[in-house]
């Protein structure tokens, strides 16, 4: 069951309010018993002839039609932006008329649990393919036994550099920063003229926050123990995070702006960024779009005398609990994504591998990917044996807890805030904020 | 009844149908689009609503949220600021430029259509392009800015600088659509009465002050109004690709506010509140503007 949405009151104005939301966003819809259901997602059918995002659609296109061809009730894929998705499920849901299946990350994750829309997914699968999953990967969309979205991928966070650009500046690639001190030295060392000494994410947003965990974490501290359920956001790991951040910026290491507008393809190829931290999915992105720039992965360096530690993004196939047809939306996204089939296994093994080139959620695709030397690649196997164990997925909190965090960060990282007023403010605002709330756990 | 009275009667009443025909398809639109949905909009205000289909009636709630809400306020700050820096100087430059392009010289069809022309470009685009120039260390601006030896200037990642980069770039976005209104109304004024002036001495300075700025008054108000209520509903495009609200909320308008708490936080019922104040705002501000016009009319019009 998914989590007791927030006691309300029903009441005559209540429907006054429902009904007069009608008119303003319902559509015409054809026959919810007839009508295919509708899978939204930002990859299938893909409206752009580019061979990696072609195969990324077929890839989705190959599951769909072999479901289609053995069942009655079928799936239309339906593609669109992350933005255009953003903007049109708040709507599509608020008439009744959210998509069957859909794409969903850790950051809205708990919107949709606690909206009370997310279907179980747990009776349609067996306790092998429960335990196949790893937990990490699993966690952030669980509650209790039940599961309320399968994850596609695992996309642990890192420290890509340019070795060209750090021999050009005498820094062989044996002398790479081993702590923050070391990369914040030489990044505002090598920050000059259109060099970049360090990029890191400056825009405020969801993917800004998931940037940042892994720093607050190497610490020691967080936003929320998972423990107790209760901020501790005012202590000194967060106070330290949020502090490197900020002289990131002041020294000059970090730049208020991205480079090349954040595409780090462009800022590689034109030697405007000496190291950049995102995602492996920007290994395949520069192995296709600069095939001829050699560049290099490492894992986020920690705090002195700290282990590091890194965030694991991704996204989760969910089921619409008030769809046309849970059940069967249900079975689909398992026989995909949850399933001890070979077929299975080796389907999501091709999106890990050379579909996508991403870490994958499962031991058993995991070991498929091993097998068929799926990691050969030396940036991957670096993702693979040094970055994904020190993972730990992308927390799910509410949004005010988000913009709690981002906010303080926003203003220690650009604004000259103090960490401590900012921390300590944060977790004013995240406490009273959680007196009240009731949903999921904050994971 | 005379025969007169009678035809007056059923051409008046023909007329007046006519003018309801005419009138019917934009009252129904604006009606339809705006009018109700503006009342829904207020209705939902009173209501917790997460967009899943659970709603709860709880009264004034949002209202007294918003006014505890330090980021409400912030926005209120942030949006005020930048209408009373924005409006002002699209007045200027708009009519600046009416002014320059009134005269007839060779190309001036072109000049005209060339500071048109940023008004048809989409705002992403116009924004994308914008902060590709922007962009800090590498961007056209900041490389032109270094030839002179002025380094370190972040235009869009400095919450000083980034309203006004914000203010500028729409200003340059927008001139071109007031600089033609402008010029419509100047072209209005008849020629004659410059030649008075001229002939009995008056300057420059004085036949604008005494003949173009009172004949303009018409249109003048008409752009402050229009500008003013494009400022404050508008402007959530470019501020999503150019600033996502931030540097630390420097940017945030309430437009864009509205859109976060609808769109990326859920919080319908809130954001339903948030519009209703912007939109009761809109409302006494143009009351006023028309109060103090007596409905827009100017003296030379009575």
């Amino acid at each position: 069951m998914p989590p007791d949405p927030i006691p309300r009151r029903r009441t005559v104005l209540a429907g006054a309010a429902a009904a007069a939301t009608v008119p303003l966003l319902s559509s015409c819809s054809a026959s919810r018993a007839d009508r295919p259901l509708s899978f939204w997602n930002f990859y299938s059918p893909a409206p752009q002839q580019d061979p990696n995002l072609v195969a990324q659609s077929d890839w989705f296109a190959q599951a769909i039609d072999a479901w289609n061809a053995s069942r009655e009730r079928e799936i239309s894929p339906v593609y669109m932006t992350g933005d255009q998705m953003n903007q049109r499920m708040p709507i599509a849901f608020a008439s009744g008329d959210g998509p069957d299946i859909f794409l969903i990350s850790p950051g809205d994750y708990l919107r949709y649990a606690n909206g009370g829309v997310l279907e179980d997914l747990a009776p349609y699968m067996e306790q092998e393919a429960i335990d196949d999953f790893y937990p990490e990967a699993l966690t952030t969309r669980r509650d209790g036994e039940a599961i309320y979205g399968l994850p596609m991928e695992q996309e642990p966070l890192a420290l890509f550099y340019d070795p060209d650009l750090l021999e050009g500046a005498g820094v062989a690639e044996g002398d790479l920063p081993q702590d923050w001190e070391q990369l914040l030295d030489l990044s505002a060392r090598l920050s000059s003229g259109t060099i970049t000494g360090l990029v890191l994410d400056v825009d405020p947003g969801y993917y800004q926050n998931f940037t940042f965990y892994p720093w607050l974490w190497q610490t020691g501290g967080d936003v929320v123990d998972p423990s107790t359920q209760r901020p501790v956001f005012s202590g000194e790991g967060a106070q330290a995070a949020l502090d490197l951040y900020g002289r990131a910026i002041a020294s000059g290491a970090t730049p208020r702006t991205r480079p090349a507008n954040g595409d780090i393809v462009s800022a590689f190829s034109s030697g405007y960024a000496a190291f950049w931290q995102t995602g492996v999915w920007d290994v395949s992105n520069l192995r296709l779009n600069a095939p001829d720039k050699h560049f290099g992965v490492m894992p986020l360096p920690a705090p002195p005398g700290k282990e590091t530690i890194t965030a694991l993004g991704g996204w989760a196939w969910c089921v619409n609990a008030r769809g046309a047809d849970p059940e069967s939306a249900a079975r689909f996204v398992v026989q995909v994504l949850g399933s001890m089939e070979p077929s299975s296994i080796e389907h999501v093994a091709a999106w890990n591998g050379p579909v996508k080139g991403n870490m994958p959620a499962r031991a058993s695709v995991d070991a498929a990917l091993v097998a068929s030397d799926a990691f050969a690649d030396e940036h991957l196997a670096t993702f693979h044996d040094d970055i994904l164990p020190t993972g730990r997925g992308e927390p799910r909190f509410p949004p005010a807890v988000y913009k709690a965090v981002s906010d303080a960060l926003q203003s220690v990282e650009l604004a000259g805030g103090d960490p401590t007023e900012e921390s300590d403010r944060a977790q004013q605002t995240i406490e009273s904020y959680l007196e009240t709330y009731q949903g999921g756990t904050l994971v | 009844m005379s025969a007169a009275t009678t035809t007056r009667t059923q051409r008046s009443r023909r007329e007046a149908r006519a003018a309801a025909l005419f009138l019917a398809p934009d009252a129904i639109g604006l009606t339809v689009f705006v009018a109700i949905p503006m009342l829904l909009s207020v209705v939902l205000g009173f209501f917790w609503i997460d967009g899943f289909g659970n709603v709860d009636f709880i009264g004034v709630d949002n209202y007294v949220r918003m006014a505890k809400d330090p980021q409400f306020w912030n926005s209120a700050r942030v949006t005020l600021i930048y209408l009373v820096t924005l409006v002002p100087l699209i007045f200027v430059v708009g009519l600046g430029l009416a002014l320059l392009v009134q005269q007839r010289f060779p190309a001036v069809g072109i000049i005209r259509s060339a500071l048109f022309l940023p008004y048809v470009v989409s705002m992403v685009v116009v924004s994308m392009i914008w902060q590709f120039m922007l962009t800090d260390r590498t961007g056209v601006i900041a490389t032109a800015l270094s030839a002179i030896g002025i380094d370190g200037i972040s235009f869009l990642g400095d919450p000083k600088l980034a309203l006004g980069t914000v203010v500028a770039v729409t200003v340059w976005l927008q001139m071109g659509y007031y600089m033609i209104i402008f010029l419509a109304g100047l072209q209005d004024i008849p020629g004659e009465l410059y030649e008075a002036a001229r002939i009995d001495g008056a300057s420059a300075w004085q036949r604008f002050r005494s003949i173009t700025l009172p004949l303009l008054a018409p249109t003048s108000f008409f752009v402050l109004l229009t500008s003013m209520v494009a400022v404050v509903t508008g402007g959530l495009d470019m501020i999503f690709v150019l600033t996502s609200g931030g540097p630390a909320n420097s940017t945030s308008l309430l437009i864009f506010y509205i859109y976060q708490q609808a769109f990326l936080f859920g919080d319908l019922g809130y954001a339903a509140a948030v519009g209703s104040v912007l939109v009761v705002f809109l409302l006494i501000v143009s009351a006023g503007m028309f109060l103090a016009t007596r409905g827009g009319r100017f003296s030379h019009d009575d």
